[in-house]
């Protein structure tokens, strides 16, 4: 192994995290969760010798990451953002189970599912805590648009979660 | 509960269930569409290659009717021109394809631009070349067998070819374009119209934002 996929792989696992809340955003099986995140790892490796050093290296694989995952189209048997969600949510037992805090992620989760794949970009940088400059760049949008939307994307998941007997103010 | 309260239990999350396999072997492996579309490209060209091969084996085997095999090695060589100029067309474009590291706008309005562009290259190169392969096997097989029906009609003492026998060169020409038409718009539309479909609402989307 030479030294260029040495610092790869050292970066990529510094920042797994990223990639995993993008497969959870993006996709809500766990076969497409993993054909994903091996999509992504292989997008941001041919995607390397761009990264030059001049903004940090998260920065950098926000962009490249997120890319992929709107570009990632499988072949499967459904798909999540053609789908209305069934309102019973199929895991709430599982979630009972959990703390109060990752119940309500796990709401979260579920619910953005019913977004489309700009929203989910959207709302995944606003929770990374991206400025609504940083969100405007990374969409190639202005940050008016970025502001605007954001706020519309919150109303849509109150709207969701209320259908799905939850009360997310 | 407020969204922004959710950015503690964000932050936490250490989405325990996944797990990153890196590995040198896991950087050359690919489930997208674009991957699968590379491989696809790649096993055509194989496919093509091997076709050549045997036809020219078939051609120098055996001749029996030279007319045939002239005819043969002029269509033959006319389909390799322009099998090679187009998939040259496709390996600018494979290896072009798929710069993520432009604004997400920006890259999703090339990928998709790129993508139908080469999908309508793709049929054209289809149209032309196929019909063409059609006409180049009718041709081996002549050159093989002797029909006596066309080899009197070109054989034959008047300048002209007999009114049926155009009519019969014009059905075949007509029918293989047909056939040819169909085949390649249906194989381009499953293959790759969802996901042409789904990029350009990401692309509309996109647009309602700047």
């Amino acid at each position: 192994m030479n030294s260029k996929e040495t610092e790869f792989l050292k970066q990529i696992n510094d920042n797994k995290g990223i990639l995993f809340k993008i497969c959870k955003i993006y996709q809500d099986d766990t076969e497409d969760r993993n054909d994903l995140l091996q999509e992504m790892t292989l997008q941001l490796w041919l995607a390397f010798d761009s990264f030059r050093g001049e903004s940090k290296f998260s920065s950098w694989m926000y962009r490249i990451a997120l890319n992929t995952a709107i570009a990632f189209f499988k072949k499967q048997k459904r798909r999540p953002d053609d789908q209305n969600l069934p309102y019973d949510f199929d895991k709430a037992e599982e979630i009972s189970r959990a703390g109060e805090e990752e119940e309500k992620l796990a709401m979260f989760y579920k619910a953005v599912q019913q977004l489309n794949k700009v929203e989910k970009a959207l709302i995944y940088l606003y929770m990374e805590n991206q400025s609504h400059e940083e969100i405007a760049t990374h969409l190639g949008i202005t940050p008016v648009n970025a502001r605007v939307r954001l706020s519309r994307i919150k109303d849509k998941l109150k709207e969701i979660t209320k259908k799905m007997n939850y009360e997310y103010r | 509960m407020n969204i922004d309260e959710l950015k503690d239990a964000w932050n936490k999350d250490d989405s325990g269930d996944m797990r990153l396999h890196l590995d040198t072997a896991s950087l050359n492996k690919t489930t997208s569409v674009l991957g699968r579309l590379r491989k696809n490209m790649k096993a055509e060209l194989i496919s093509l290659l091997m076709s050549y091969v045997m036809i020219f084996a078939v051609l120098f085997w055996n001749v029996r009717s030279p007319l045939f095999f002239n005819i043969t090695v002029v269509l033959l060589f006319s389909s390799l021109v322009i099998t090679v100029f187009y998939f040259f067309r496709f390996y600018v474009f494979y290896k072009s394809i798929g710069r993520y590291d432009l604004s997400i706008a920006n890259s999703i309005r090339k990928i998709t631009y790129e993508l139908e562009l080469n999908t309508e290259i793709y049929k054209t190169y289809s149209f032309s070349a196929i019909p063409l392969s059609v006409l180049t096997a009718l041709a081996l097989i002549a050159s093989k067998i002797r029909f006596d029906h066309l080899n009197n009609a070109i054989f034959t003492n008047s300048s002209l070819l007999p009114f049926g026998v155009m009519l019969y060169i014009l059905a075949t020409i007509l029918l293989s374009f047909i056939i040819t038409y169909v085949c390649i718009n249906f194989h381009v539309r499953t293959s790759y119209g969802k996901y042409l479909t789904d990029l350009k609402q990401v692309t509309n989307d996109l647009g309602e934002l700047s």
